[in-house]
């Protein structure tokens, strides 16, 4: 395969194989490892023969792990109801949340972190890029040894630690709320009073984590523009008689922008890291805070829908910005 | 490409380069020191702690969120225990956690990294497509994940943040075996029958130990950051005390409501501290393990030629060869101004170089890279520059285009480009006399076109940009012709430079430079790199330029028989001067400069197949290391004491002119106390 067909169809191939592997990763996880409330439960010796046998029954642990080969159908095993389970959508009941299906709750907490993922890095990669950029024109010069001291500084402070910090800011001097995403017990006249709440409980979650995911961004786009104006068609550009203004615009910007979007896309773990922890600082009912919860609930189902949903989350946005990289640069079908 | 290798390489430089490397160091020095002190405090925390931290008080509800007093230098916690005391013993975990986490991943990294970088082949591909999914799968969720699921102690998180933390290390091993692998030493030891395991401990180790130790320094970062995370998040071991878990406690138990910002500040900044001096430490190590200092062609606009450039004349000087000295008539005043301006302009060189000297900023000083170059060009001629690499030819042309390199610049001489000054052209005049005067092809043109552009739109912005208001289609219509014009088809006009082939991209490169019909355009070793059938035809349409379009060319190249085939005449270079100038024929027959006959005998001659050929033995001169006397003394077979003490002038010679004090009319051997002006 060649072409641009062909790029397409291998990153779509490989994001499938990754996918596919991330669920077995998922599915070995929680049950080759010790520590499950559900298996630990079977060995309390109180519980008589019948009893084990029927909780072994309702979370299929009386089947075998991978393929049977004790005669009968080879695919009636836990790895393969796992992939039928999961098909339905179906990825079991919270043990916290009575009866609850945790498809239901990771999908109200995936919406509720897109709100604060995808204001934070619009904002982060607008002002990081543009960050980047100056600085790495003006290298060397004050503006560029600010920005840089700015995301070393960024680098060095545990996201969970500036939140408290905004947060004892933004809560003494400005009265913003602190935690939640919206204030329990008001009641709302209308539509946009909810919206305003809501916004105003989503400015110091999102002033967090644009500021976490600025500094990154600034040093990847400053990097990334460094590399491109060390480019041969930079000085073509100049001696044409192009003004510095044109050729970043029309030489510079496109090109350095191509590394940038694998980086960002690959940078989304990091991204994920400061949500997480926003979250958790910030109460945001997100997949962050479903995830520290479950942990302290000891809610293994959720915790393992919630790492499926955000690991498969991430290797299709790395998909699409491996697209995104396709469709900008000519050159990918020669790759 | 030729044209910044070499004018950037020999100066090695970077504008502020030594306060660069010097800051970067002072930098490691800082990070070094503040992890220091967090190791001897951890070492010592029994000593500085003024209370036991792990001993079981009782506590009275006065005790909690105590501010800071005597008592307590930084208050009481939750617990109404010492912060302090908690603060220095938490050192211990978020250091013992880094330095392991680390360890771990820098072996399973290295390993990966060494097989993947030496082995290659399938194993390397597997080893290389885990490592990828590794990199794509949060960190911070898996960490959560494994560690719910196995039980937070400080084994685990120490196990899993290592098993988690090895992939960029693998990543930049892989990628350093691999360039080793593909060395010479290596190569020649595999050659001779030395195993695996010497090469890789015999090569590959050595080359690969440096940078992952750096790295390594990086990653006890992550590693802190990560574990300080965790136990933020409930996952810490909760029978030792750490930083993150200080924070949790006091953030989840009301510390931030009761003001206590004792309970929170001390143990956050205590992992700012700690994770700034291991990342201020391990970047310094990787930048000077790993320079990674980039050329940057938009640094200080402007700066390129000194404010206080030396400037001889109002007037571009005649050149006093024997042929250009009876040019060089006093004018006549009774001429009037316009008529002589007139004739200037169409009979005079287009372009005269004077007493250009170039300056680099090197870590050892300002050096001249091109010291007091003179020359002429006329309309419809070819000018070879000719000499061997670092003789200063491309600074040379780069410095006349106004496009050095940061840390060069012009620092005396004029250069004229008919009436005008080009060196103290700026801003917009500058920009709209390149191009349309003075154009440029480079050496292969691999990378002198934009590869996310077409080649046609890259034309046509040539030609929309200094004849403004002509509209698209007709530049890209202009743009068709000019590809003709070098052999291409129109067809091509909309195709991205990379589906070309090395010799089209090079005819686009010369069709580009045509676009706004130019009177000069300098070539840069337009042929190197190019093989020689398409030499020829690229060589033979630049010839057609010169004698069709009466464009003047400056033909930068090592090659002399380059030279041979095109060029009307010659000048050549030697450690940053010119050493002889004179047109293309005598140079060839009657070389008047020793360097310019070493140069000839180590070129072969078609005619005479059977003369021996020799290299001149030596290399050009360093810029920091330039002999007092004669540039090429060290390497000449005739060199006599003079030559070593004095500069020689120019002398005409031969109908040109050369820099050899052979040719010096009053005696070679003789020093003249004050040597006269130079010519």
């Amino acid at each position: 395969m060649s072409g641009r067909g062909g790029y397409l169809l291998r990153k779509i191939g490989w994001a499938l194989l990754t996918i596919f592997v991330v669920i077995t990763f998922n599915f070995l996880l929680f049950r080759v490892l010790p520590g499950d409330p559900a298996k630990s439960g079977l060995r309390d010796p109180r519980l008589n023969p019948a009893a084990v046998e029927s909780l072994r029954e309702r979370f299929g642990l009386d089947k075998p792990v991978f393929l049977n080969f004790d005669g009968g159908n080879p695919f009636d095993s836990q790895y393969v109801a796992y992939f039928g389970a999961l098909s339905r959508g179906d990825l079991g009941t919270s043990y916290a949340f009575r009866d609850q299906p945790v498809s239901d709750l990771i999908g109200q907490a995936l919406g509720n972190t897109l709100w604060l993922i995808l204001p934070s890095q619009f904002l982060a990669i607008i002002f990081g890029a543009g960050l980047g950029l100056f600085a790495a024109w003006r290298r060397g010069r004050p503006l560029d040894v600010t920005a840089l001291t700015f995301s070393l500084f960024m680098w060095s402070l545990p996201t969970f630690f500036l939140g408290i910090i905004l947060l004892v800011i933004g809560a003494n001097w400005f009265g913003l709320p602190t935690s939640g995403r919206i204030t329990i017990g008001a009641n709302f006249a209308s539509f946009w009073d909810v919206a305003y709440d809501v916004g105003r409980h989503l400015i110091l979650p999102t002033l967090t984590l644009t500021l976490v995911l600025l500094g990154e961004y600034m040093l990847i786009m400053r990097s990334s523009v460094l590399d491109v104006f060390g480019e041969d068609y930079i000085l073509t550009a100049r001696a044409k008689g192009l003004s510095t203004y044109r050729i970043i615009r029309h030489h510079a910007l496109r090109n350095a922008i191509l590394p940038m979007v694998t980086l960002i896309a690959l940078n989304l773990g990091f991204t994920v890291s400061g949500a997480i922890q926003v979250e958790a600082v910030y109460s945001w009912p997100g997949l962050g805070a479903l995830t520290v919860n479950a942990v302290g609930d000891r809610d293994f189902p959720v915790l393992q829908g919630a790492f499926l949903l955000i690991a498969v989350a991430v290797v299709i946005a790395n998909l699409i910005a491996e697209l995104v990289y396709g469709w900008l640069d000519p050159r990918v079908s020669e790759a | 490409m030729s044209v910044l290798m070499e004018a950037t390489a020999p100066p090695t430089v970077e504008p502020r380069g030594a306060l660069r490397s010097f800051l970067h160091h002072r930098m490691g020095v800082i990070g070094a020191v503040m992890l220091l002190i967090a190791v001897l405090v951890a070492i010592a925390a029994p000593i500085l702690a003024p209370y036991d931290p792990y001993a079981n008080v009782r506590v009275n509800i006065l005790d909690i969120y105590q501010a800071p007093s005597g008592e307590h230098l930084l208050g009481t916690d939750d617990g109404g225990k010492d912060v302090l005391s908690s603060l220095i013993y938490g050192a211990r975990v978020s250091l013992i956690v880094g330095f392991a986490a680390a360890a771990i991943a820098l072996l399973i990294g290295g390993l990966v990294g060494i097989v993947a970088g030496y082995r290659g082949g399938w194993v390397g591909s597997l080893l290389m497509r885990i490592t990828d999914f590794f990199l794509v799968i949060p960190d911070l969720a898996l960490q959560i994940v494994l560690v719910a699921i196995i039980g937070p102690s400080l084994g685990t998180i120490i196990l899993v943040i290592g098993a988690l933390g090895w992939t960029t290390t693998a990543r930049l091993v892989r990628s350093q075996a691999l360039t080793v692998r593909e060395r010479k030493y290596v190569m020649r030891a595999r050659a001779i029958g030395a195993g695996d395991a010497h090469i890789l401990r015999r090569h590959i180790l050595p080359a690969v130990l440096p940078l992952m130790l750096a790295n390594m320094v990086l990653v006890i970062s992550l590693a802190i950051l990560s574990e300080s995370t965790l136990a933020f998040l409930g996952l810490g071991d909760p029978t030792v005390i750490s930083w993150g878990q200080m924070l949790n406690f006091a953030f989840g138990r009301g510390a931030v409501s009761a003001g206590a910002w004792w309970a929170l500040l001390p143990p956050g900044f205590a992992i700012v501290w700690v994770v700034l001096g291991t990342t201020l430490l391990g970047t310094a190590l990787e930048d000077a393990l790993n320079p990674r200092l980039k050329r940057h062609h938009l640094e200080s606009p402007g700066s390129d030629v000194a404010r206080d450039r030396r400037v001889e004349e109002l007037e571009p000087r005649e050149l006093t060869t024997p042929s250009a000295g009876a040019v060089a008539a006093p004018r006549d005043p009774a001429a009037p101004a316009a008529q002589e301006e007139s004739a200037r302009r169409d009979e005079g060189p287009i372009l005269r170089v004077r007493d250009l000297s170039i300056e680099f900023d090197t870590p050892s000083g300002k050096h001249l890279a091109v010291e007091g170059v003179s020359f002429d060009l006329n309309r419809g001629e070819t000018l070879g520059l000719v000499g061997e690499s670092g003789c200063g030819k491309t600074t040379t042309v780069l410095g006349i285009m106004r496009l050095l390199p940061p840390g060069g610049r012009v620092v005396s001489g004029s250069v004229w480009f008919e009436g005008d000054d080009l060196l103290s052209l700026d801003g917009p005049a500058l920009r709209s006399f390149r191009w349309t005067r003075l154009s440029l092809v480079f050496q292969g043109a691999m990378n002198a076109l934009n590869p996310v552009r077409t080649v046609g739109d890259q034309i046509a912005e040539a030609v929309r940009l200094h004849a403004p208001g002509t509209g698209q289609r007709e530049a890209l219509d202009q743009s068709a012709e000019l590809l003709e014009r070098v052999g291409i088809g129109r067809r091509r006009l909309n195709e991205y430079p990379h589906t070309y082939s090395g010799g089209m991209r090079q005819r686009a490169m010369i069709a580009l430079a045509l676009a706004c019909d130019p009177d000069v355009i300098v070539a840069d070793e337009p042929t190197t790199a190019l093989d020689v059938m398409i030499q020829a035809q690229i060589l033979e349409l630049l010839g057609g330029i010169a004698r069709d379009l009466g464009t003047g060319i400056i033909l930068v190249t090592h090659d002399l028989g380059v030279v041979a085939q095109v060029c009307d005449r010659v000048v050549v270079m030697y450690g940053g001067a010119v050493a002889e100038e004179n047109d293309a024929a005598t140079v060839f027959r009657e070389p008047q400069h020793p360097y310019t006959q070493e140069l000839l005998q180590s070129f072969p001659d078609l005619a005479h197949p059977d003369r021996p050929l020799r290299g001149i033995p030596g290399a050009p001169p360093r810029l920091d290391d330039m002999p007092p006397g004669c540039r090429f003394a060290p390497r000449c077979p005739h060199a006599f004491d003079r030559c070593r003490e004095e500069r020689p002038p120019e002398y005409a010679a031969a109908g040109g002119r050369a820099a050899c004090f052979l040719l010096d009319p009053t005696g070679p051997r003789e020093a003249v106390p004050s040597a006269e002006p130079r010519p």
